[in-house]
């Protein structure tokens, strides 16, 4: 039988706004959704379906300073053990720095004794609250100062919020770092996306929109394109279930592109960009109707090599 | 006061929205420590799941008895107030008894914050460190307390002890008042006692058994007198003769009335003299001198009451099946002959003549 890889997430921070992230992200919740969650008591466990054989073990750990706390002397072997993954987090308006950055600093001994391989991620949360010329600014400050103080472990820094399409970059980078044969996925998407002349491939998490691989065949404008896309197409598609009615697939187009999403394996969804106008539609919905098996197949990380066979215009 | 155990310490305790669960009031001050705390807070201060539920958690040598709270509401800071107001008690005490009282509180804590907002209000909060010294003090001393709040509102709470269930009245039972009839002042009585009155015996016997006046001892059953009755001593006879209240209680209960009081020795023999086999006519006839001091049916009564003796009942049990006994269910062993006169309108004669010319009848004396 296939095998299940469970990965320990672990959602840690002094302030609050961990459970909001994990609720849109993980449980369909949108942003204002959000605003009726009651405080997380001590650790929230949760166990999400990833991509087939991945599971998702959520420690989302409340922040108040008692939890804390005891997170670091009663609790420590326990919940610092067999972490893949610590996620921290920073509320940007916090009054009190100096105690955040003792509870972190608590948090990466524990981790450097029990989990010394943890990748660290640390997410400077709730910037829609500040100025948006200021953003900028802040954030590379803070990423310098946590750069620093998480030595000789390495932290990646996100700036997220709720509100827009930030947190989606955010949880995208750590869960690609989870998924067992992102390598051989980015290639066979390369083939995939050469083959049918494809300007960009992106490939979502069925349920959480998560990019979880791309190509593109040339520099694009706009940087955030992906986050913004998984952004607005998750809230198309609860929209769309708020109304009895499942989002299937969608094709955007104008005189300059065509833009295809669809339902691609049992776990993903596939967006396809073409900027040649005279493909026409029905080829690239062809091409990607046969790709599925394919990569149905590569899902799985134990199944077989099978060659790509796609059908030319 | 009764077995209830001492209150050591009361304590509230509240989610705070940046510090998290911790004790804000408790009376005596530091008694529950840092460590006890951090050990048992996730019961205390609980997931949704346990909240709204006594809970009894004991550790580090105490147990504390709790009941949290949680009101949800967007004004609240994190959509809900959650608190919790408990008692703390040594770890070996029995805490049955409190446990009512604790959810009473958190009822009427719960009733306070909704029609006031009392506790998220800081300055109504302050006033609950003077209530807990209060209930502290005078659960502890009386096992009884009045709780003034505010003008309008008086918390009133009573530990009641846990006595064993009474017996279930029977038809054939018959009630004797435990302790003197004048012993209780008639106002004193619940409303549903006194308006019971004491003039119907079917609804006086209804009211004993579904009130608590049998449970609080006030009064209690015995079986019928007849002499025709058989009884037999039990160990706690014995208590006649080490107990000197006991007996002081007896020999004034037994001495017929108008006689000098009858002595020890006559009472002794006397209930001694009840065995298997011996009716109470059997007594009276045997026992004449010493029955001249005494009246038996209050003997009977007395020894009864304090269980120094038991009735032997009759058991009919059917033996074959044999449709010409009658009635047939109630002779299975677990009907006495009290039991089966009472329902069928049968004199004890007329139930003897009968079960006695039936040979597929046996009897059994228990």
């Amino acid at each position: 039988g296939l095998s299940t890889f469970v990965t320990k997430l672990f959602l840690c921070g002094s302030g609050s706004g961990k459970t909001s992230m994990r609720s849109i992200i993980f449980a369909n919740y949108i942003a204002r959704d959000t605003r009726r969650l009651g405080a997380t008591i001590d650790v929230e466990h949760s166990h999400v379906r990833f991509l087939g054989n991945l599971v998702l073990n959520l420690w989302d750990c409340g922040g108040q300073d008692t939890f804390m706390e005891n997170y670091f002397t009663s609790q420590r072997d326990n919940i610092f053990r067999n972490v893949e993954v610590l996620i921290y987090v920073f509320d940007v308006e916090s009054r009190e720095l100096e105690k955040d950055m003792h509870y972190y600093q608590s948090c990466l001994e524990a981790i450097l004794q029990n989990s010394p391989d943890a990748k660290v991620f640390c997410l400077v949360h709730k910037m829609d609250l500040v100025q948006e010329d200021q953003r900028d600014l802040i954030f590379n400050e803070r990423q310098e100062d946590l750069r620093r103080l998480s030595r000789p472990l390495s932290c990646t820094c996100f700036r997220t919020s709720i509100w827009d399409e930030t947190l989606y970059k955010a949880w995208s980078s750590i869960v690609y770092q989870l998924i067992p044969n992102v390598q051989q996925l980015e290639t066979n998407l390369r083939n995939f996306a050469q083959i049918i002349e494809a300007d960009e491939v992106l490939l979502f998490e069925r349920a959480t929109f998560l990019v979880i691989s791309h190509y593109q065949c040339k520099e694009q404008r706009d940087a955030h394109r992906f986050e913004k896309i998984s952004n607005i197409i998750k809230q198309f598609k609860l929209s769309c279930s708020k109304l009895a009615a499942s989002f299937q697939s969608m094709e955007v187009r104008n005189s300059n592109f065509a833009a295809f999403i669809d339902v691609f394996t049992s776990n993903t969804y596939v967006m396809v960009i073409m900027s040649d106008p005279s493909i026409p539609s029905a080829a690239t919905l062809i091409n990607i109707r046969n790709a599925r098996k394919h990569f149905e197949k590569l899902e799985r990380v134990d199944g077989p090599k099978h060659s790509l066979h796609m059908r030319m215009r | 006061m009764g077995m209830a155990s001492r209150i050591e310490c009361v304590f509230f305790s509240e989610f705070h929205p940046t510090l998290g669960p911790k004790i804000t009031y408790q009376v005596p001050e530091e008694y529950i420590s840092r460590e006890l705390f951090d050990t048992v807070q996730v019961y205390i201060i609980t997931k949704p799941e346990l909240q709204n539920k006594l809970i009894t958690v004991t550790a580090m040598g105490k147990k504390l008895i709790g009941c949290p709270v949680c009101i949800e509401h967007k004004k609240y800071s994190r959509n809900a107030l959650l608190f919790n107001l408990g008692l703390v008690c040594d770890a070996q005490s029995k805490t049955c008894a409190l446990e009512p009282i604790v959810k009473k509180l958190s009822g009427y804590l719960t009733t306070l914050e909704l029609e006031t907002g009392f506790i998220s209000n800081e300055e109504c909060k302050q006033k609950l460190l003077p209530i807990m010294s209060t209930l502290l003090e005078e659960l502890n001393a009386t096992g009884a307390c009045t709780l003034p709040i505010d003008e309008s509102n008086t918390i009133h709470l009573k530990l009641i002890e846990q006595r064993k269930d009474p017996p279930i009245v029977q038809e054939y039972d018959v009630p004797v008042f435990a302790k003197g009839k004048d012993h209780f002042i008639k106002s004193q009585w619940d409303l549903t006692t006194q308006q019971a009155g004491l003039t119907d015996y079917n609804t006086f016997m209804h009211h004993v058994s579904k009130s608590s006046i049998q449970y609080y001892g006030v009064v209690t059953m015995v079986s019928i007198f007849q002499y025709s009755n058989v009884y037999c001593t039990t160990p706690i006879v014995q208590s006649l003769i080490d107990n000197k209240s006991i007996q002081e209680e007896c020999l004034r209960y037994v001495t017929k009335q108008g006689q000098k009081q009858a002595n020890l020795r006559d009472v002794f023999q006397l209930y001694c003299g009840l065995t298997p086999g011996t009716t109470v006519r059997d007594l009276c006839s045997r026992y004449s001198p010493q029955l001249q001091r005494v009246d038996e049916r209050r003997l009977i009564q007395f020894g009864l009451m304090r269980g120094l003796i038991r009735r032997l009942q009759k058991y009919p049990v059917k033996v074959c099946r044999d449709e010409k006994s009658q009635p047939p269910r109630l002779y299975t062993g677990c009907h006495s002959y009290d039991e089966i006169c009472c329902k069928t309108g049968m004199s004890y004669k007329e139930l003897d003549e009968r079960l006695e010319n039936d040979p597929n009848i046996i009897v059994c004396w228990k």
